[in-house]
């Protein structure tokens, strides 16, 4: 549980989105698989991959499709989407392959990257400000109903409320990493980890 | 007894015998000095000239004839027209002629007038005074009576002006009795508002001086001057004077003077800036005025120039032309958060529950007024320099992230809970 590691994180998300990288790598750990995972889900990454200190090949680009395939693989993906992330080739998709999806994982696991896809909107990062909550210093725990007035803008417990639109919280909770909307579903608390917001 | 004799001398010039005056012939081919000098009062005139002179002062200065002479007996006194008729025997019209000259004194007209009559524009009408009211001046408020009588009589003068033919009586076509109804309320309401039906005296003519212009300290109004010139020269007073740049201003915002008037616009800063040229320095007044609609539009804009006046009305219209929509939560304030940065100037902006004010500092305050936000709180943490203020809010308010933008970045659906699970409500 390395807060100096997330720290580091958040700057080079925050610099990644500055610089309209597309890819970027953070070093592969527990807690930042499913801080990803988790930004994954709430919608600010593109893709969360594990790679080597080599960025992964995008998968589009994986193999050259004929033309005419891709127009009819493009057709079978509109009416079935759920089929793109199929483990198993059908005849259905004659464009996509399981064994072209290439995952190179280095066995020495300090070689491992996470490699992150971020995502630009009119112009503009989707995700601009990543910022620490709790520090290496200072751990800030929430409970259940400190979450509650902070989801609906209001401080609590010396941390500020989620006034920026769209503004997400992340927190170790008992569950895994949970956004603060999800945890005052659950009822839980847990030890803030950064705010997203941009 | 002795008595002296002033002593004359014998060689003083009274005694001697004066020496013959022997003749000189003169040696000068021209006349000698002092006889050149000697010229007649009067140049000659030839008989020709003299015929011509005569006759031109037959036609300017002609002798009065007997009608003439009657009329100058009402003006003036016996002894005044004595007086006037010596000098004119005294004075040859000739002379006037070949004597007069043009006046080129600085006091003189500038215009060529023998100022016989009364100009009514550019003279001052003549003014009689009391003294000039013969008999008893008393005069006193009208009783009941005197008044009927006066207001008729009164009437029936001014109707005689509308009908200096007579009232026309027997049967009437409805149009003429319309006018004959007219008049007689007209001539009615004229006789009312005349001071003679007012006041009465024992002496008519003080009446009769209370209603004549000559008497009254109130001047004629101007004649009305009509002919093609002045006609196309003439100016409504509800036209309003055309300014070019804002006539261009409207063309090119397709607008009409009633939607430029509703526009809220505000100039806030206003200071002299000075450049340095080699002719020395020149001060210019700059300008920084926002515009905005009240309703979602705010615009902000500068100006710059040596003349003030020139400058606000560079801003202003700056300001005009730079209108841009800000988006607002509700109609009263921003969506959440905002903050920007303009040079050492950091403005934050927050959203506020719906009547709480606009609690920002003045500047602030004066662009939400105009974009038409309610609610809004704001601090400048850093630097507070007027014009990056007001440029950072203007920037922030015109780049917020909207939630449905950021729906559609991310892929997720946003929702207002406030709107949709509590129904409004704040608390």
């Amino acid at each position: 549980m390395s807060l100096v590691n997330l720290a580091h994180v958040c700057s080079h998300l925050q610099n990644a989105s500055q610089a309209r990288l597309g890819l970027t790598s953070i070093p592969v750990s527990k807690l930042h698989v499913n801080l990803m995972l988790g930004l994954q889900r709430e919608g600010f990454l593109s893709s969360v991959t594990l790679g080597s200190t080599v960025p992964p090949k995008p998968y589009i680009l994986q193999t050259t499709v004929d033309p005419a395939q891709h127009e009819k693989l493009a057709q079978t993906l509109a009416d079935a989407p759920w089929a793109a992330y199929s483990p198993e080739p059908s005849e259905n998709l004659p464009g996509i392959d399981a064994h072209l999806h290439e995952l190179s994982v280095p066995q020495n696991p300090a070689r491992r990257r996470l490699w992150l896809g971020l995502k630009y909107w009119n112009n503009e990062p989707v995700l601009k400000h990543m910022k620490l909550i709790s520090k290496p210093t200072r751990r800030v725990w929430l409970t259940g109903e400190d979450l509650s007035k902070i989801t609906r803008t209001r401080p609590s417990s010396y941390v500020k409320g989620l006034t920026h639109p769209g503004e997400c919280m992340f927190l170790t909770t008992d569950r895994g990493i949970l956004e603060a909307r999800e945890c005052v579903e659950r009822r839980l608390g847990g030890m803030a980890l950064c705010r997203i917001w941009g | 007894m002795s008595v002296c004799r002033p002593a004359r001398c014998l060689l003083s010039a009274g005694f001697l015998p004066k020496p013959q005056a022997t003749p000189k012939r003169s040696l000068h081919a021209s006349t000698i000095r002092p006889a050149r000098r000697r010229r007649p009062h009067y140049p000659s005139i030839k008989a020709e000239d003299l015929k011509l002179l005569n006759q031109a002062a037959e036609t300017q200065f002609p002798s009065y004839d007997k009608s003439e002479t009657n009329i100058l007996s009402k003006r003036y006194t016996p002894s005044q027209i004595a007086a006037i008729k010596a000098a004119e025997t005294a004075i040859d019209a000739k002379d006037l002629l070949t004597q007069s000259q043009l006046r080129t004194d600085p006091w003189r007209l500038p215009y060529a007038d023998d100022l016989s009559e009364v100009d009514p524009i550019t003279d001052q009408p003549e003014k009689l005074s009391p003294e000039d009211i013969p008999g008893p001046h008393a005069f006193r408020d009208n009783n009941d009576v005197e008044r009927d009588a006066a207001i008729a009589r009164v009437t029936n003068e001014q109707l005689a002006k509308f009908y200096p033919d007579g009232i026309p009586d027997g049967e009437l076509s409805p149009e003429e009795e319309r006018k004959l109804h007219e008049a007689m309320d007209a001539a009615f309401m004229q006789a009312t508002l005349d001071p003679r039906t007012s006041f009465h005296s024992s002496n008519p003519r003080t009446v009769a001086a209370l209603a004549d212009p000559r008497h009254s300290i109130v001047a004629p109004s101007l004649p009305r001057i009509e002919n093609r010139m002045v006609r196309q020269t003439r100016r409504l007073s509800s036209e309003e004077e055309e300014d070019p740049r804002q006539k261009r201003l409207l063309q090119y915002l397709d607008w009409d003077k009633k939607k430029l008037r509703s526009i809220r616009v505000k100039t806030l800063v206003v200071h002299g800036v000075t450049n340095q040229t080699r002719m020395g320095k020149i001060r210019s007044m700059y300008y920084l005025t926002i515009a905005g609609n009240q309703d979602g539009l705010l615009g902000v804009g500068e100006g710059k120039s040596v003349e003030p006046d020139e400058g606000r009305k560079q801003s202003v219209m700056a300001a005009i032309r730079n209108m841009r929509p800000v988006p607002r939560y509700e109609n009263r304030t921003t969506f959440g958060d905002l903050e920007w940065k303009v040079g050492a100037t950091k403005v934050q902006l927050m959203a506020r529950p719906p009547g709480f004010g606009l609690r920002t500092q003045h500047l602030i305050f004066e662009l939400a007024r105009a974009a038409g936000l309610q609610d809004l709180a704001a601090r400048t943490p850093r630097s507070r320099n007027k014009m990056n203020v007001i440029k950072a809010t203007w920037e922030a308010l015109c780049n917020q992230k909207l939630p449905d933008e950021i729906a559609r970045a991310r892929g997720k659906k946003l929702v207002d809970v406030r709107k949709v699970y509590y129904g409004g409500s704040v608390h």
